[in-house]
């Protein structure tokens, strides 16, 4: 049986390292023997193991799974893990995913980014009563096709991809990003976080938050978990304004932070 | 007053400027085809005009209709103009991320709003001089009058110009419309916005072929009336 | 040099590790997360099937409760597991799944009326009950009498871990990220912290804190194929080791999953099979029903991974370059299905295999998958010898699992252990005995010892490449210390490694000599810490002549309740010795609620211990007295072996169920 001739893949990668004096950004290029079932995952393990030790990227499941291994490959955003080669061109070209703070080469500290994110939106269940009635008991019921729903939104692993392809972000630093406002749609639909639209508002009514947001849509078109962001930063917007121009709403509960103000 | 902490104003803001684009953008829609009815004939343009000047209402024309149509398209274009420019890059380093990100990243969509900032600019001086001779010379549209005035005035390079920026703006403006409010999301939005942009594309297209005839159209009329004086052919 | 000092420190930022940050805080003490990664990046992000709690509300988990969890459980160890702990784990694991359902975890409900299942590949029709619509339902899993599984999709993990992270940041826990444990701070027998080095910028830092808990996960990586993320290094075990002092419990109890994708090995979950994926072999025939012909695809997992690999000895397994293999089929289960509730595998099977499930049948294989091994505690989490040092999750050997633990019930062990373990440490933290009596001239030593090791590592020139150690302890690990084994190849496999640990404290780290980020310099000080616990593996397996769980000797294929009913303990109290030291910990039968017998699957074949016969006939003539006497489950079950006395007060409480209903103002039934 004879296989094709397997491809020689060029692969050029932006280097640099912060922690050594005097690097500056470059590009290396090295050249890897494409095989079968090849992903970027056992590419740059092959580059490190055989031809580079010093360089830097981040991977943890190796699965797709855990958010880690976000970079940019050929210039869009994507999950290094689950990539392919077969689907790439034979030259290509990886770099760190911008915006987040460089730790070397290709790992970035997005992880940072993450928990700011997640402290200034408060991504977790607001109850007016924190303490469960009772451990022992029966939970309350959820509709299934609610907690499905809200599963949907819970998907999101926190890989930064969103915010590396989002054009808003980009210019100004203080957007919380796709990741962000589809957070607050996951918070939003579920019935055991007690927050209030208005309560929404102050996350997110504003320049930061879903009125920022411009509808490039490169956030929509790069997660790799395909959540719908289009279609809840619509959703959002269209409550937060309806939130916004409602004269009535006059009601904030404020559960958690009503002297803290978020920070922008 | 409400105990919303934060300011209404964003919610105002972001509502009204796609309130106002949305109408600007209509009613770009049905300017082009009026002024696309002069492919029809001199006769037909000459209808359309007396319709907006509620001859057919009337009786009698009043320009003066036209004029006030021009106000408050004006007044739409300018705060839709006043509430966009808050988007548009700010700074030179700015404009550089944003240009560095949208040529690495190869993302149609986010190409497609620079498109919007470059037209939108362009729309700012271009649509200004044009929404300004309309207002203070509203008596002053009709096959003939217009046809000299793109010609003899000059004015046809700006009208090209114009007239491709405003489609594509328009367009562009209308499919992201769509998505930024999530209409016609249907029960599968990707499906949904993937038809969108066809039609988008479409719709640049016809609508840039048609401001291209009329364009050519007035062009030659102008042409030929060097020999033809105007206030006879228009009365 | 930098001290930081709190009260309690937790090494791991998986759900164990959280659970623990967020108890002993709302408890009010100090405390600080190290983890390798962002939190919500650690492995139990990769659980997908689901977790264990018996809480009956689906039609096919009526009925169920801590008894029959516990009975399921300690059947699925081989009688490996410490029977008290189990009795605590599965009277806390309702707790727990409510508690995670304050959290946020968006659990699937029951839906009423009728829906059809397919089991053993037949539609069967089933009908929910009408007054547990919306109530938590569960799945199947693979050694379970009823459907006990509770589960998102096909991520439980995520959304688990998702929910513990955002507690612990609404709880404002400390977290550090990116710092890497290296050693343990002790003296006279004490736990006093860790020495840790931050993998951004190299620092070395020492935490000093009353308490320290190991939730550091498994060692997995130490097999070249494994279904475990690439930091399951099992460095929280090699700390404990190198401590001299703390022991690990079972190291050699390594289970297999069955089907994990070949090559690349990623996991596809339990929950294909419980949902009705049936295997197939090279013939497209449904092999499994020939050697279990009760449990099918569903006995438990050592079973399944056994029966597959005899499979393809028989010549049964679909060649392929990377080796044989056989197929998993779920098309059977539709694409609606598969879309809806086993998405995550559909993705994997897209990005990794580039076919479609729905279509297509998945190649897989068995592959290394979870340590039950780990550090031995006692049923508080704190090591057994080493005082101040807890540990918890799959980086512990509590011992709930024994020599093969039940799919599910490992998260849920996690968050149990780490509801119960804080509570313990909390009452330590409050006791006088929890005072810091260290210098800091002897923390310094601790510290200096590290930034040497690590200056020997970068500065010695020509010596051993840490990557041909590693590749070939993977090997060695793989082809030896399997699936199945026998004495020559562990024989074998021992000397080699012994070699290898010889070797490795020559390593040197060629060509990236920075002292920051490197990774370089950690594939080398991790590899020194991984052949010793591979050794401890291999060495634990070598011993022991017998077959129990997961552990599986072609020589000694019998499990031996006379003379192999006891824990392995493995200790390292010289650094200079090439080899671990053993001993064993009994277990006592005439203690046990459940007695040693056969555990409905796998084969039968049983050394019995006469004692098994004896504490049967006392059990059934007590049960038997109580139940003549009227006695409900709860005193039954006390009169055999009392164990409430040992969890914090808090979580002693019953269980309520549909079944089960508390009086409305008591929290009783
Ligand atoms: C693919 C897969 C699927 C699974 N599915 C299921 C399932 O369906 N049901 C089930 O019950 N179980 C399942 N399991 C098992 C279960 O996921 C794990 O046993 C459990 O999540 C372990 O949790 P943990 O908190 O103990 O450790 P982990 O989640 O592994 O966390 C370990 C933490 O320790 C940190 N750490 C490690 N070493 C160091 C160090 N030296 N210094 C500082 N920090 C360190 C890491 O950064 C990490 O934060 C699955 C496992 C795998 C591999
Ligand atoms: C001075 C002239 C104009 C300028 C500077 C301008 C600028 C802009 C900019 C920068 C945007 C993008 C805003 C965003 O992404 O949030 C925009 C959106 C839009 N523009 Fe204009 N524009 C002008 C005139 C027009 C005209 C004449 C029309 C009608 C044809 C129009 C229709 C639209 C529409 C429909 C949108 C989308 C609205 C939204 O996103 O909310 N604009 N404009
Ligand atoms: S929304 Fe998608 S792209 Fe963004 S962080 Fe979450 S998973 Fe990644
Ligand atoms: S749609 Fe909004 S969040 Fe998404 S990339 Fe565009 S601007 Fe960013
Ligand atoms: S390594 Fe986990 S997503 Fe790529």
């Amino acid at each position: 049986m004879s296989e094709p001739k397997p491809r020689k893949l060029k692969i050029n990668i932006l280097r640099y390292d912060p922690h050594v004096v005097g690097d500056e950004p470059h590009i290396d290029t090295f050249e890897i023997e494409e095989a079968p079932g090849m992903t970027l995952f056992i590419v740059l393990n092959d580059i490190r193991e055989h031809h580079d030790a010093s360089l830097k990227f981040d991977f943890v499941c190796r699965a797709g799974i855990c958010g880690s291994c976000g970079m940019l490959i050929n210039g869009k955003p994507g999950l290094a893990c689950s990539t392919l080669t077969s689907k790439l061109p034979e030259e290509i070209n990886l770099a760190p995913l911008p915006f987040f703070e460089l730790i070397g080469d290709l790992s970035v500290y997005n992880g940072k980014w993450m928990r700011g994110m997640n402290e200034r939106l408060e991504t977790w269940i607001h109850h007016k009563e924190k303490e469960l009635r009772s451990i022992n008991r029966i939970e309350e019921p959820m509709d299934p096709d609610l907690a499905e729903e809200i599963y949907e939104l819970d998907r999101c692993i926190e890989c930064g991809c969103c915010v590396a392809g989002c054009g808003t972000i980009q210019m100004n630093e203080n957007f919380v990003g796709a990741v962000g406002l589809n957070k607050i749609a996951r918070y939003k639909l579920d019935p055991r976080d007690e927050r209030t639209d208005a309560d929404y508002y102050e996350l997110i009514g504003d320049e930061n938050g879903v009125f920022g947001c411009m509808t490039l849509l490169g956030c929509e078109d790069v997660c790799p978990k395909k959540l719908p962001l289009q279609s809840k930063i619509a959703y959002l917007r269209r409550q937060m304004v309806k939130t916004g121009l409602n004269e009535n709403v006059t009601k904030c509960n404020c559960l958690q932070h009503e002297e803290k103000m978020p920070e922008h | 007053m409400s105990k919303l902490h934060h300011s209404r104003v964003p919610a105002y803001l972001d509502f009204t400027q796609s309130l106002t684009g949305l109408l600007l953008a209509l009613f770009i829609v049905g300017h082009i085809i009026f002024e696309g009815s002069i492919l029809l004939g001199p006769d037909a343009m000459e209808k359309m005009t007396l319709f907006f000047e509620g001859y057919y209402l009337f009786g009698e024309r009043h320009p003066i209709i036209v004029t006030f149509l021009a106000i408050v398209i004006s007044i739409l274009f300018v705060v839709h103009a006043a509430l966009a420019v808050r988007k548009i890059p700010s700074t030179w380093q700015q404009y550089r991320t944003f240009r560095n990100h949208m040529r690495r990243f190869g993302h149609e969509d986010t190409s497609l709003w620079m498109v919007q900032v470059v037209t939108g600019f362009a729309m700012f001086f271009l649509g200004s001089v044009h929404i300004y001779m309309m207002m203070v010379n509203p008596e002053k549209i009709g096959p003939y009058l217009s046809a000299q005035r793109v010609v003899e005035g000059w004015m046809w390079p700006l009208y090209l110009v114009l007239l491709f920026c405003v489609v594509l703006h328009a367009f562009i403006g209308l499919y992201r419309l769509a998505l930024k409010w999530g209409w016609f999301e249907g029960k599968n939005y990707r499906r949904s916005r993937k038809i969108m942009k066809r039609i988008m594309r479409a719709a640049i297209a016809v609508y840039i072929l048609i401001g291209l005839a009329s364009l050519g159209t007035y062009v030659s009329i102008g042409l030929n009336l060097e020999n033809t004086p105007v206030e006879k052919a228009e009365r | 040099m930098r001290i930081i000092y709190t009260d309690v420190l937790v090494v791991g930022g998986g759900l164990a590790g959280l659970r623990v940050a967020t108890g002993v805080q709302e408890r009010g003490h100090r405390v600080i997360v190290l983890t390798l990664v962002p939190p919500k990046r650690s492995h139990s992000a990769a659980a997908q099937g689901g977790m264990q709690a018996s809480l009956g509300n689906c039609a096919m988990g009526w009925g169920d409760n801590e008894d029959i969890h516990f009975e399921d459980t300690v059947k699925g160890s081989d009688w490996g597991a410490d029977q008290q702990v189990v009795r605590m784990f599965v009277n806390t694991a309702p707790k727990a799944i409510r508690e995670l359902t304050h959290y946020g975890v968006p659990w699937n409900r029951v839906r009423k009326g009728k829906h059809t299942a397919i089991i053993n590949a037949e539609k069967v029709e089933i009908e929910e009950r009408e007054e547990a619509h919306g109530l938590i339902t569960a799945r199947d899993f693979g050694g379970t009498k009823k459907w006990r599984t509770c589960y998102t999709s096909d991520g439980t993990g995520h959304s688990m871990l998702y929910a513990m992270d955002n507690k612990a940041h609404e709880n404002d826990v400390k977290i550090h990220e990116r710092m890497e444990a290296m050693s343990v701070i002790h003296r006279h027998g004490r736990c006093y912290g860790v020495v840790a080095r931050n993998l951004m910028t190299g620092e070395i830092v020492a935490y000093i804190a009353k308490a320290t808990t190991i939730a550091t996960g498994g060692y997995g990586r130490i097999y070249e194929v494994s279904t475990n993320a690439i930091i399951c290094q099992g460095t929280g075990q090699a700390i404990a080791l190198e401590t001299g002092i703390a022991t690990l419990g079972n190291m050699e109890a390594v289970q297999f999953h069955p089907t994990a994708i070949v090559p690349v090995g990623i996991l596809t979950t339990e929950g294909c099979r419980g949902d009705g994926g049936i295997l197939r072999d090279v013939d497209g025939y449904r092999f499994m029903p020939d050697y279990e012909p009760e449990k099918k695809e569903l006995a438990s997992r050592d079973v399944v991974s056994r029966r597959m690999i005899e499979h393809i000895r028989k010549g049964k397994g679909v060649p392929s370059r990377y080796g044989d293999h056989l197929w998993l089929d779920i098309t059977i289960l539709g694409r609606e299905h598969i879309e809806k509730n086993l998405r995550e595998v559909k993705d994997i099977c897209e990005n990794f295999l580039g076919i479609d499930p729905a279509e297509e049948w998945i190649p897989v294989r068995p592959t290394q998958h979870y340590s039950m091994g780990g550090i031995r505690t006692k049923y508080t989490g704190e090591s057994q010898t080493l005082k101040g040092l807890y540990a918890c999750g799959e980086a512990a050997c509590w011992d709930l699992h024994g020599f093969n633990r039940l799919g599910g019930n490992s998260v849920s062990e996690t968050v149990v252990s780490g509801m119960l373990v804080a509570e313990y440490i909390s009452d330590f933290c409050d006791s006088p005995q929890s005072h810091i009596g260290i210098s800091t001239g002897a923390i310094e030593d601790f510290v200096r010892i590290e930034e040497e090791k690590i200056r020997r590592l970068l500065n010695n020139d020509g010596g051993e490449d840490a990557y041909v150690l590693r590749r070939a302890m993977e090997k060695i690990m793989m082809e030896k210390v399997g699936i199945f084994r026998n004495g020559r190849d562990l024989q074998d496999a021992v000397e080699q490694l012994e070699q290898l640990h010889i070797r490795s404290k020559n390593i040197s780290v060629f060509r990236s000599k920075s002292y920051a980020a490197n990774p370089a310099l950690v594939v080398a000080y991790r590899t020194q810490k991984m052949i010793k616990i591979a050794l401890t593996v291999a060495y634990g397996a070598l011993l022991r002549t017998e077959s129990r769980g997961a552990h599986a000797r072609e020589d000694y294929p019998m499990r031996d309740d006379i003379n192999w009913l006891k824990r392995t303990i493995t200790s390292w109290p010289d650094p200079e010795q090439t080899l671990p030291t053993v001993t064993y910990e009994p277990i006592d039968i005439l203690e046990m609620e459940l007695p040693p017998g056969w555990r409905g699957y796998g084969k039968r074949n049983i050394i019995e211990n006469p004692d098994s016969m004896i504490q049967q006939a006392k059990i059934d003539a007590i049960r038997n007295e109580l139940l003549a006497r009227g006695a409900d489950r709860f005193a039954i079950q006390k009169a055999l072996m009392p164990y409430e006395h040992l969890l914090p007060e808090k979580y002693r409480g019953r269980n309520e169920r549909l079944y089960e209903r508390f009086d409305d103002e008591k929290d009783e039934v």
